[in-house]
């Protein structure tokens, strides 16, 4: 199939989108990579160079008359995760190099899936499983349990509020470690029985960047090295801003109540 | 005994919680939370073999990944969204915790263990996953 001048600068445009949806998403540099290259040849360029790193896609291809185009899209935020975007998109490569469909299409459903959104309800419910489940895990007591399950739901909507303005995620740990460490904090000093590093714990399994790191150092050992090292970095710095957040709740709190 | 069954049934539920978090298909739940408890108990069955923490969690981490794998496969869906859930519970979310208390609190030494330890368990994580991926990778070039 032979594109027109148009049809490749419309076909590069989806492409980077793609890109985009699949790093804003949580998927492996890699994976962006491998997906770009493979749509680009499918819709029969000659020859696709794509380089992702977590902040930036420039992708460029080369067709066979050697009309060639380059692109960069810069990335702001990539540390959402959206699993069922990224199957979407996923299953939608693959089925590209089965059967090509019309750029106008391929555009519509690209629309499509970067229209989709996670349900609320359903994230709050996950968070307060989650952080009631590992403050059991690490071996908090019921109670503990129960104060993280309804704290978890402080964390999560705080998180998903705050993930939707423009502020960044070093802000964000701080503001919600400080916000999280003051109630907590406080319940703990009022009711003596509960424990505060189990409650702790078990919330901040929400916010820690433990899968960021491992990812990132997973990155490092795959060979994307420079996209490794910036989410390694980025990652003990939200690590730190925990800290700062909790460190001033603990002083506050201990004047509070001294 | 009923510690480890404890353990077992959160790591499950506690994979299940993230994998709603991270937006992940209805259809695939189950699946994806089985990771978290496979991984967690070949943990349990390694470490109280080997009594060594590093090594139990680098098989732990194989072991989720070729779970994963198999899962991608069989879900038709990339393995990552399977061994994200799957690692889960192997994350040191409570030794970064005390790490970072203990640097707050000023307590420099036992910062500077539970550091360690958290990059110990970072890096037999990735090492398990990388394996896994380095040994599928190794077909020839087309």
């Amino acid at each position: 199939m032979t594109l027109t001048h148009e049809q490749r600068a419309e076909l590069i445009e989806c492409l980077l989108d793609m890109g985009q949806i699949l790093l804003e998403n949580g998927a492996e540099i890699s994976r962006v990579e491998d997906t770009l290259l493979r749509t680009g040849k499918a819709y029969g360029a000659r020859h696709v160079d794509v380089f992702v790193i977590t902040s930036i896609i420039i992708l460029s291809i080369e067709f066979d008359d050697l009309d060639a185009l380059t692109e960069t899209r810069r990335i702001y935020s990539s540390t959402g995760t959206f699993f069922h975007k990224i199957e979407r998109v996923n299953s939608l490569s693959r089925s590209l190099s089965r059967e090509l469909i019309p750029l106008s299409e391929l555009r519509a459903s690209l629309n499509d899936i970067s229209c989709m959104n996670k349900n609320d309800s359903v994230i709050i419910i996950g968070g307060v499983i989650a952080a009631g489940s590992f403050t059991l895990f690490f071996g908090g007591s019921l109670d503990d349990s129960v104060a993280a399950s309804v704290f978890a739901v402080f964390v999560t909507a705080l998180q998903n509020y705050l993930g939707r303005t423009e502020i960044n995620t070093t802000a964000l740990n701080l503001l919600v470690s400080l916000i999280i460490g003051l109630c907590v904090g406080v319940l703990c000093k009022v009711c003596t029985f509960i424990h505060m590093d189990k409650i702790l714990i078990g919330d901040i399994m929400l916010l820690i960047p433990g899968l960021a790191m491992t990812n990132a150092v997973r990155n490092i050992l795959v060979g994307n090295t420079i996209s490794g090292i910036i989410r390694l970095i980025e990652s003990f710095i939200w690590a730190l801003a925990l800290a700062g957040g909790f460190m001033t709740a603990m002083l506050v709190t201990d004047i509070i109540f001294s | 005994m009923s510690e480890i069954i404890l353990q077992l049934i959160t790591a499950f539920t506690g994979s299940l919680g993230f994998a709603l978090v991270f937006g992940m298909r209805a259809s695939h739940l189950f699946y994806a939370s089985f990771g978290g408890f496979i991984s967690w108990a070949v943990y349990l069955a390694v470490y109280s073999a080997s009594h060594n923490e590093f090594f139990a969690c680098l098989v732990a981490s194989i072991a989720a990944m070729l779970y994963a794998e198999f899962m991608a496969r069989v879900r038709k869906c990339p393995a990552t969204l399977f061994i994200i859930i799957a690692i889960i519970p192997l994350v040191p979310g409570s030794s970064l915790y005390y790490a970072m208390s203990n640097a707050v609190l000023g307590d420099i030494e036992a910062a500077a263990f539970y550091a360690d330890q958290t990059l110990k368990w970072v890096l037999a994580i990735a090492g398990g996953i990388s394996f896994v991926t380095a040994v599928h990778e190794l077909r020839l070039r087309r």
